[in-house]
């Protein structure tokens, strides 16, 4: 029971205000706010939008409230700021009509993100997403964007494909994910984790911390990490180039094909209208 | 006392960690079901991507171990890659059609299914955009007619 719950819990009344109902609650006004966010022919106000926005905000309040306290106020505050600069650019990601206005929320999504690794101690990897994905992947997603984009907003971009459907069916996805995520506890021996001997010895043991948290916050963590990633994955990591290598390949090889394709049915075009 | 105290501090990161992955991986989700300009689907690919960097780097955080992070590095090369490949593609799907429509392509849809079709396509806001304008204060200053001529580049 979160502290939320337990507060208003003691007030009397609101026994009913059990986390899984403000799941529920929550996963309604997603999927209720998400379709109003999308575009979609028909009535497409201003004012369903704002209400959309109304309700996202009141889903994001709910997940607050039936999110986990961390203990720390300063890591709470922090992990609070990213994770919803991320949370809310993602949305509007997907809900901005002109494709460059996405691309430009994807990036600060992606800086949200970033800092929600750093915070989860991924410090390689925080820098890595802004350099790689911000630095490299949005900037190609641009360029194609200027290549290709026509002027002015098409119609595909003013119309979405079922958007009541799709929103329901991320919202589900989302509440029944949340559901079982809420259902971790430390008590029960997560799935994922290697039996230790002495379980499988059947005695009972106190589940022990991993010590090693306090070593992945180290200062030599990239050090640590590189480590690991050319020890025990290396072969992996070759793997990982040489499919990078293939890539590369493969886009100049369909570049190229197109080109002359494309030459030979303009030439070829051309000749019929000779002929 | 205090290892438990511990212990539910790391779950609780790891349960908030992984609700802020699972919220990016439905939008994602929401996003390349209903979108339908190409680059868009693209872009929420890119985002179901980072909802799963964000859950294996809280599982990582939890075993306090590197297997989530390592996992992360492979992730961020196979999207490079993908977004190599994918924006080829587009590139050339745009050459073909001229648009960057999802539904241009619908002829390769299965043969039971009906051709989509948009009845209802909204109208395009053509207003132009309020914008703010200054007060003009003062007397309007003299105009040199002849500099605007000769000035041959701004």
């Amino acid at each position: 029971m979160t502290p939320f719950v337990r507060l208003f819990a003691g007030t009397g009344n609101l026994e009913f205000l059990s986390p899984g109902i403000l799941l529920a609650v929550a996963v309604t006004c997603l999927a209720v706010s998400l379709y109003l966010l999308l575009p979609k022919s028909g009535r497409d106000g201003k004012a369903s939008r704002r209400i959309g926005w109304l309700l996202g905000l009141i889903t994001l309040g709910l997940f607050i409230a039936t999110g986990q306290r961390l203990g720390n106020l300063g890591e709470e505050t922090v992990f609070l700021t990213v994770s919803l600069v991320a949370v809310i650019s993602a949305a509007a990601t997907i809900t901005c009509r002109s494709p460059v206005y996405a691309a430009i929320w994807f990036a600060l999504c992606l800086a949200g993100v970033s800092g929600v690794l750093l915070v989860l101690g991924a410090q390689f990897l925080g820098v890595a997403t802004i350099v790689v994905y911000a630095g490299a992947i949005l900037v190609m997603f641009l360029f194609v964007l200027m290549l290709a984009q026509p002027s002015g907003l098409t119609t595909s971009d003013r119309v979405t494909n079922e958007p009541l459907l799709s929103a329901v069916a991320g919202a589900v996805l989302l509440g029944l994910l949340s559901l079982s995520i809420g259902r971790l506890s430390a008590e029960e021996p997560l799935c994922c984790r290697p039996p230790s001997k002495a379980a499988a010895l059947g005695a009972t043991t106190v589940e022990k911390i991993p010590t090693e948290s306090v070593n992945l916050l180290a200062s030599d963590q990239v050090a640590r990490l590189g480590g690991e990633l050319f020890g025990h994955h290396l072969v992996a990591v070759e793997a990982v180039g040489i499919l990078l290598l293939v890539a590369l390949i493969g886009a100049i090889a369909i570049v190229s094909n197109g080109l002359e394709g494309s030459q030979a049915e303009t030439s070829s075009l051309q000749e019929g209208s000779h002929s | 006392m205090t290892t438990l105290i511990l212990l539910g501090t790391a779950l609780a990161l790891l349960q908030n960690g992984l609700v802020v992955g699972a919220i990016l991986f439905s939008l994602g989700l929401i996003g390349i079901l209903s979108r339908r300009n190409l680059i868009v689907m693209f872009l929420s690919a890119e985002l179901m991507l980072q909802g799963i960097s964000v859950s294996l780097v809280a599982w990582s955080r939890y075993h306090g171990d590197f297997g989530g992070h390592v996992l992360v590095i492979f992730v961020l090369s196979v999207a490079a890659c993908e977004a190599a490949i994918a924006l080829v593609f587009v590139l050339q799907a745009f050459t073909r059609t001229g648009r960057l429509d999802s539904a241009a392509w619908q002829t390769l849809r299965e043969a039971t299914l009906d051709r989509s079709v948009d009845h209802e396509i909204p109208s395009l806001d053509t207003s132009t955009p309020s914008f703010p304008r200054l007060t003009p204060a003062g007397r309007s200053p003299d105009t040199d007619e002849h500099a605007g001529m000769q000035r041959d580049h701004v």
